[in-house]
């Protein structure tokens, strides 16, 4: 594929976002004094990779195909009925983001680890970020010794009794979230190492490590609560180092490997609205079969798309072989094959 | 006594058929299997060479077995999915008996096996030995096949035994034992590899024999020049070089055409016909006025294609001519496969390299099977049941007096009219489903309503076993060791991957227990199949088919032997004739005549369209396996009826409108399917379906009066469209059809 | 990847005038491990009603797979034998740029896996040295996976053909053609 290694708006972009972050780091940790000094290692990672995430993401929307639809799903959420798109928009995040609807019928068990990995990675994201950033900090309340309070951005938004339920679900919320994640990945790893089409088509770096660094991350962080709290800080300061470098191996790995398929999931969700505002506009019908195969507005575009790749499918006189179904193609292609042995005399040779 | 007990329905709920699909990713431990077994397809007579995975006593999936000869790996849609039958729910696992009011029930094996012996033994002294029956088929390996023949006549003692092979090529083992004296296809299909003619007569190998069109493939790309003789385009007819649309029922016209062809054009090898053959003055007698006009107006073939095929075959050096149902399936059967011999024989290709001949053996082990004695018949080794000295030697065999031997009894298709006619009261049967596989199945199925008692012994509840008073739970061919003998002759292993499933025993061991109970226990003490292989030697010694030189260690060795093979140090027969010692008492090759005759049933203005049955490729037989696996049905769902676009617009037939289609016996309701691949005086219909859905609810019980073959072939029919387009096969449930 | 022992002498070769529309493929298809029991071939009549003639196709596996360029979400990928490999599950976003784009027609989108998948050439066999599932059981050599030499010696009245004409478009596949002796391309329109 004709990918450039260099993309010089991309780098803008994902410069100007990066500045951007680290603002709204200085400014949400009230110029930096809810910062957490321990955490700066794991801030430079979460900016790099936020950096990297950007600048890829931007390149990817580059490519023809990805910004024909990018172009086109922005378009249609805001044109007309606006609520109503809105209401699909929330719909589908939540079938297919937030519970990933799509991996159910190709597993039952592939979609429960999934699920798994997807909430424990999620809420650890969810707790950790903000904390790197400083964006949230616990306090105890001021004239109290059990009382903790959480605040946001610096202000105030909870409290609760140190002994309550919801601090034992707020403190060890990182906990919950490495054993969702360490079932889910063992799982996905047991696949990986015994199904015979996954290891043939399979790359360590690209499907068994991410899964050993979810496992590696998800151990380190459960052995230093462990330590701390069972074995009197035993190699407490040897696992943190770990599980930093595990940390900040992740974290840099997300815009290049297998991570990004997280950034990138929204996209199905603009694939849906175009076919389903593309359905409105028109249903293709295949010269060949004569049956309808596609909205109309996906074979126009794709005719742009192409071209734009330096493809052209048509002939002089205007036709296309994008105006036909993939069977249509099919039979084409093994009625010209007919044709071709009957010229050279022999149906069979 | 055997109707059903409760309806058909809840039947079907019960005991399927229900689809077994794989699960999403494979059987559990497909990717680790325990053992790979080396065997064969368990359908056709190819016997295509297959490995089965087996992790903990299942079947879970197959690797191709590269190194068989024969196929080389290639499969059919049937092989592929064969796997899907031993894991499968429907699974009979444990005995079951008639309730009435609901159903069948489970039973232990001991008093399946009291019920069944003293109604045996009720029926045999109120009615006497005969009136109890059995039926058998040829997809039994031959260990089983054997057993089966001796346990009819030893165990039972009665004389009505057959098998299903009399619906499957009888007319051809008639036709090659008039002219060979010997019934085995002469060439092994290697043969095929240089013949520079090949005639196809009556074959759909692309749907029944799909891994054979690789080596008629071949021979095209060294040249061959392909002749197809068949009312419809099958695939193998649309690139061939000549398609012969005969109209059904005419065969031997043609055939009897283009002998006299090569006479008039002395297209003869003189020396082989005077040498090696007799007969022949009568023989060409027969055709002398069959003209080409003549035959055009008889099978509907124009002139000129008939000539041009008898041009080609008369001036080829080497030739291979294939037959199969097509041909045979009539009610002159015999008449067609000797019309095809007198081709063979006139021009002498036979007994050299590249020079064959052959029917091809629809059912897995319908060669072997055919041989060793469960024909009503037949004793092994294709010895005759009414000849002195083949009864004394087997009899000598078996350690019973020559006088206990019972002779000759009733056909299959007889079988069932003699139930009709109260004398056979009891019936026990095994790989044999008559209510989908036999003509006229309304009279079959009251036949069976008849019957005071009737057991069978099946791995899936078929729709005749149904109408059983018990069905005792046998085994797959994966589940017992054993040999089967190709359509080419080729004795090969079968092998037990895994045990039977539940309490489900191996057939083997079902029989062997029936026969101790009938007090026989001293004449069946085998301990393993190799040993009822080892008297099937000593029994086939000197027969026609003489297995005795072949022993299961010589079949692995060699990955197969083809016989006759008399000596342990014979390395088997691949071609036969080779030494032009043919096995007719005068030790020539016969030609016989075979003068055109109508068919069984000839159109009238009542029925006035040719209505013709047949297979598609992804069911075998009557489908008690293959209606069973849930890709196989998706591909062929229901039965349809084929017609010409230009019959269709006379009778005002749309695209999948379903139409009734009416005979003397029955009527059925199949939507049309309409193609100009067809003779357009002629429908088709394949047959594997059950009950409303059957095709053989329409054709008729006319038998072959050598063979007893029924007329599968050509019958009289009338259309009637119901006006009303079935657009989806859904609703019609065709593979569990009531 | 499982790269060790990829034969680069073995070629698919096609010859759809020898299909005998039975599907073994379709079914043998299936038991390829890298598409768990889905079938990836496509074997349909072209005019049922007229001939029995059948369409078979195998991915041609595209020197510059037009279903790669066309996909939004970098989810198809060839490989260094050029193999292009079905989509990668966590990336495709089942938007059917591929299906559409294809000129032979071979990716199916899967709707209820919202997900693209297509034939990658029994990579869990090929890539072994063995050969694909389909190619193995093809009873009639419609499909043949082996070397130049072998498919020389058994068809000598054909020439295999890779290069396929599209209106302007001319692709070139890994996978051949077997067409007329002297024949260097096919024309579709």
């Amino acid at each position: 594929m004709k990918e450039r290694t260099f993309n010089t708006k991309a780098l803008l972009i994902a410069t100007a976002a990066s500045v951007f972050m680290v603002v709204l780091v200085f400014y949400g940790s009230r110029k930096l004094q809810n910062f957490d000094a321990a955490l700066v290692t794991y801030l430079f990672g979460t900016l790099f990779a936020f950096f990297g995430v950007v600048y890829r993401y931007t390149v990817w929307l580059q490519r023809p195909p990805t910004w024909m639809y990018f172009k086109r799903g922005i378009n249609f959420l805001f044109t007309g009925k606006v609520f109503s798109h809105l209401w699909f928009l929330t719909k589908e995040s939540v079938e297919n983001i937030a519970f990933q609807k799509f991996i159910y019928p190709r597993g039952k068990y592939r979609w429960i680890a999934h699920f798994c990995i997807a909430i424990g990675c999620f809420s650890a994201f969810a707790i950790t970020f903000p904390l790197t950033f400083g964006w949230i900090h616990f306090t105890l309340a001021p004239n109290s010794i059990s009382v903790y309070e959480a605040h946001f951005f610096g202000f105030k938004v909870m409290d609760f009794e140190l002994d309550s339920i919801m601090a034992f679900l707020t403190f060890h919320a990182l906990n919950w979230s490495s054993y969702l994640v360490i079932i889910g990945s063992l799982y996905y790893l047991r696949r990986r190492l015994t199904n015979p089409g996954l290891i043939a088509t399979q790359t360590f770096e690209g499907d068994l490590l991410p899964l050993l660094l979810l496992i590696a991350i998800s151990v380190t962080g459960l052995c230093l609560t462990y330590s701390y709290q069972f074995m009197k800080g035993f190699a407490y300061d040897f696992l943190a180092v770990i599980h930093a470098v595990t940390v900040i191996m992740f974290l840099i790995w997300i815009p290049f490997g297998k991570f990004f398929h997280i950034i990138q999931r929204p996209a199905q969700i603009g694939a849906h609205i175009y076919k389903k505002e593309g359905m409105k506009k028109g249903i293709a019908i295949c010269k060949e079969t004569g049956k309808p195969f596609a909205t109309q507005l996906h074979i126009d575009d794709l005719k742009i798309v192409t071209k734009q790749l330096g493809f052209d499918f048509s002939d002089d006189e205007g036709n296309s072989h994008l105006d036909l179904s993939p069977e249509g193609k099919r039979d084409r292609l093994a009625k010209a094959h007919l044709k071709a042995r009957l010229e050279g005399g022999n149906l069979f040779g | 006594m055997a109707k059903l007990p409760v309806s058909t329905e809840k039947i079907i709920e019960d005991f399927g058929p229900h689809l077994n699909y794989s699960p999403k990713e494979g059987y559990p431990g497909r990717d680790e299997p325990d053992k790979t077994v080396k065997t064969h397809c368990c359908f056709c007579g190819m016997q295509c060479g297959i490995q089965l995975t087996v992790k903990d006593n299942k079947v879970v999936g197959f690797e191709p077995w590269m190194e068989f000869p024969f196929n080389e790996g290639r499969l059919c849609p049937k092989g592929v999915q064969r796997y899907l039958q031993n894991n499968h729910p429907d699974r009979l696992l444990h005995p079951i008996k008639r309730v009435e009011g609901k159903g069948f029930e489970k039973m232990s094996w001991d008093d399946a096996m009291d019920k069944t012996v003293s109604e045996i033994k009720r029926i045999q002294e109120k009615y006497g030995k005969h009136a109890f029956s059995m039926l058998s088929g040829v997809s039994l390996t031959n260990e089983k096949s054997y057993l089966v023949g001796k346990f009819a006549r030893v165990a039972l003692k009665t004389r009505n035994l057959d098998y299903n092979g009399r619906l499957c090529m009888v007319s051809a083992g008639a036709g090659n034992k008039k002219a060979f004296g010997l019934d085995r296809a002469s060439n092994n299909y290697s043969d095929l590899e240089y013949a520079e003619v090949i005639i196809v007569a009556g074959a759909n190998i692309s749907e029944t024999f799909p891994t054979l069109t690789h080596w008629i493939w071949k021979a095209r790309d060294r040249g061959a020049k392909l002749i197809v003789v068949d009312p419809r385009v099958i695939p193998l007819a649309r690139t061939a070089d000549i398609h012969l649309d005969v109209r059904p029922g005419t065969d031997s016209a043609l055939y009897g055409a283009m002998l006299k062809y090569l006479v008039d054009h002395d297209m003869l090898n003189h020396d082989f016909i005077d040498n090696h053959t007799s007969g022949f003055q009568e023989t060409i007698d027969a055709v002398k006025d069959y003209t080409l006009e003549w035959a055009e107006e008889i099978t509907g073939i124009s002139k000129e294609k008939i000539k041009a095929a008898a041009e080609l075959w008369g001036k080829a050096k080497t030739s291979f001519l294939l037959h199969a149902r097509g041909i045979e399936h009539h009610s002159k059967g015999v008449d067609n496969v000797v019309g095809c011999i007198n081709l063979v024989l006139a021009t002498g290709r036979i007994g050299k390299p590249y020079c064959g001949y052959g029917t091809i053996t629809g059912q897995g082990n319908g060669q072997g099977g055919r041989e060793h004695g469960h024909k009503c018949d037949q004793l092994p080794g294709n010895r005759d049941i009414e000849n002195p000295e083949h009864r004394k030697y087997i009899s000598e065999v078996w350690g019973i007096d020559e006088k206990d031997m019972p002779g000759k009894g009733l056909t299959a298709y007889e079988i069932i009219e003699a139930i009709h006619r109260d004398e056979i009261k009891g019936l026990i049967s095994i790989c044999f489903n008559p209510l989908v596989s036999l003509p006229n199945n309304n009279y079959v199925r009251s036949a069976l309503e008849k019957l005071e008692f009737y057991v069978c012994i099946d791995f899936f509840l078929n729709e005749t076993a149904r109408h059983a008073d018990i069905v005792l739970a046998g085994s797959l061919q994966e589940e017992e060791e054993g040999t089967t003998t190709s359509a080419e002759g080729r004795v090969i292993r079968i092998r037990q991957a895994v045990t039977p499933p539940g309490e489900a025993r191996t057939d083997t061991s079902i029989l062997l227990e029936i026969a101790d109970r009938l007090g026989e226990k001293d004449k069946f003490t085998y301990q393993n199949s190799e040993e009822i292989f080892n008297e099937l030697r000593v029994a086939s010694k000197g027969g026609t088919a003489d297995y005795f030189g072949i022993t299961y260690k010589k079949v692995e060795d060699h990955m197969g032997v083809f016989w006759p093979c008399p000596t342990e140090d014979h390395p088997g027969t691949p071609r036969l004739w080779a030494d032009r010692k043919f096995k007719t008492p005068d030790g020539k090759a016969h030609f016989n005549p075979a003068p055109y005759k109508l068919p069984g049933e000839v159109t009238d203005e009542e029925y006035p369209i040719t209505l013709t049955t047949g297979r598609v490729v992804s069911q075998y037989l009557s489908g008690t396996q293959t209606r069973r696996i849930g890709k196989l049905v998706d591909q062929f769902p229901e039965p349809m009826l084929e017609i010409h676009p230009e019959m269709a617009q006379k009778y005002n037939i749309q695209q999948r409108e379903l139409v009734k289609v009416s005979t003397r016996r029955g009527e059925g309701i199949f939507p049309a399917n309409i193609v100009e691949t067809i003779r357009k005086d002629t429908v088709f219909i394949p047959y594997h379906w059950p009950g409303k859905k059957s095709a053989n609810q329409l054709t008729p019980g006319t038998l072959d009066p050598i063979s007893k073959i029924p007329e599968f072939k050509v019958c009289a029919c009338k259309l009637e469209p119901l006006g009303e387009i079935e657009n989806s096969s859904e609703k019609s449930n065709a593979y569990a059809s009531v | 990847m499982n790269i060790a022992n990829y034969n680069k002498n073995e070629e698919f070769f096609v010859d759809l005038q020898r299909c005998i529309g039975c599907k073994a493929c379709e079914m043998a298809c299936a038991e390829c491990e890298t598409n768990g029991q889905e079938s990836m071939i496509h074997v349909n009549y072209v005019e049922r009603e007229v001939t029995i003639q059948t369409t078979v196709q195998v991915c041609m596996h595209c020197e510059d797979p037009v279903c790669a360029n066309v996909c939004p979400a970098d989810a198809i990928s060839q490989d260094e034998f050029g193999v292009v490999h079905t989509a990668n599950t966590e990336r495709c976003i089942g938007c059917s740029n591929c299906v559409m784009a294809c000129p032979f027609g071979v990716p199916k989108k899967m709707e209820e896996y919202d997900l693209m998948m297509k034939c990658n050439m029994c990579y869990d066999r090929t890539s072994v040295g063995k050969k694909p599932m389909c190619a193995t059981v093809c009873p009639s050599g419609a499909l043949f996976y082996g070397t130049r030499a072998q498919i020389e010696e058994m068809r000598p009245n054909s020439t295999p053909v890779n290069s396929f004409l599209f209106g302007k478009e001319r692709v070139n596949t890994k996978v051949n053609i077997m067409m007329p002796k002297g024949s260097t391309e096919l024309r579709i329109f």
